[in-house]
């Protein structure tokens, strides 16, 4: 994975007011921290950062104050509405080092006929892995699968360097049959009864 | 329709409708989902008439999640009744939904279908509302 180079500036003002002024100004505020050293706080170009964001475990080369280091991201607090970037938590990782990361389950092929459904049971498979080789995603070929069938994580095929942070047996996609309709009259047969129940919860 | 067993109190003070939603905003089962954009009280009629447009227009094929649980009880005084004499009878049970909130997700092979149905089921929801997806490579 390649690396992506940011400017960072550090800052001083905390709290939300300084927090609003730094989204204002096209900014994202950020910490980074890790190896037992102290907390640094910053503010990242915005669009720069949400583009490097659209990676999954993104390897980050941050400049800040003319001092280079390698960092990934550790959580993203996004706007609920906006999905605006509200703060990025950064942690620092040397090359060659292991850590621990989440990597997003793409799949792969069609299911055998008779209208199915995937159930992703883990979007994002936990996996140990060199923190300058993180494998962007993993693939899993469900080609011909039938309903009842399962994908555990030992069955799904790593790149080089990667080991699984996760039981060899947990369910990461499951095959499941549809649902059935509910009868169309279910609905207005139930509400009365439901509306009586409504009048009088029971308390406890 | 949702109702809750048991409660620990029958009258409840009207839920705070301020802010946005702390979690539940992101996509957590489905493929599509019902984002809420303003916030709203949803009644429990309002979820199962949502939740009966989806079911209808995909037929068979799909799995339906519903996120939110009609939990608070709010309460009516009888038409035509001078004030006082203390709190009115419970009338309706509401989920208190505020912006961001993931309400209904869809698992559904057929994106066009998918969409159809969740436009629909918006339709009967008390808030603007927008459908969302899940995008390849989103943990």
């Amino acid at each position: 994975m390649s690396e992506v180079k940011i400017t960072a500036e550090s800052r001083s003002d905390f709290g939300k007011g300084a927090a609003r002024r730094t989204r204002r100004a096209g900014r994202v505020p950020a910490v980074v921290y890790g190896h037992g050293g102290d907390p640094v706080h910053v503010s990242l170009p915005g669009h720069e950062l949400m583009m490097a964001l659209k990676t999954a475990n993104v390897l980050i080369s941050l400049d800040v104050d003319g001092k280079s280091e390698l960092v990934i991201p550790k959580a993203v607090q996004k706007h609920p509405v906006r999905r605006s970037l509200e703060h990025v938590d950064l942690l620092v990782v040397k090359r060659g080092e292991k850590v621990s990361v989440e990597i997003p389950v793409n799949i792969e092929g069609e299911l055998a006929p008779g209208g199915n459904l995937i159930e992703h049971v883990l979007n994002a498979l936990p996996v140990e892995a060199e923190a300058t080789h993180i494998p962007e995603s993993v693939s899993v070929s469900v080609e011909g699968l039938e309903a009842g069938a399962s994908i555990l994580a030992k069955d799904i095929t790593l790149p080089k360097n990667t080991s699984l942070a996760v039981d060899d047996d947990t369910v990461v996609i499951q095959i499941v049959s549809a649902q059935a309709e509910a009868p169309a009259e279910d609905a207005e047969t139930e509400e009365p009864a439901a509306d009586a129940a409504a009048e009088e919860p029971a308390e406890a | 329709m949702l109702i809750p067993r048991r409660v620990k109190h029958r009258k409840q003070h009207h839920p705070n409708r301020d802010g946005m939603s702390k979690g539940g905003n992101e996509l957590a089962f489905g493929e599509y989902g019902i984002q809420a954009v303003t916030p709203a009280y949803v009644t429990n009629r309002q979820i199962e008439s949502a939740r009966i447009a989806i079911t209808r227009h995909i037929r068979r094929g799909g799995k339906v999640w519903i996120n939110i649980y009609p939990d608070r009880p709010l309460t009516k005084k009888p038409a035509e009744t001078r004030m006082g004499s203390g709190k009115g009878s419970p009338e309706w049970w509401v989920a208190n939904v505020k912006p961001g909130r993931v309400m209904f997700e869809l698992s559904f092979p057929n994106e066009k279908v998918a969409k159809e149905a969740l436009t629909r089921a918006a339709h009967k929801l008390p808030m603007k509302c927008r459908i969302v997806r899940r995008e390849a490579g989103e943990s």
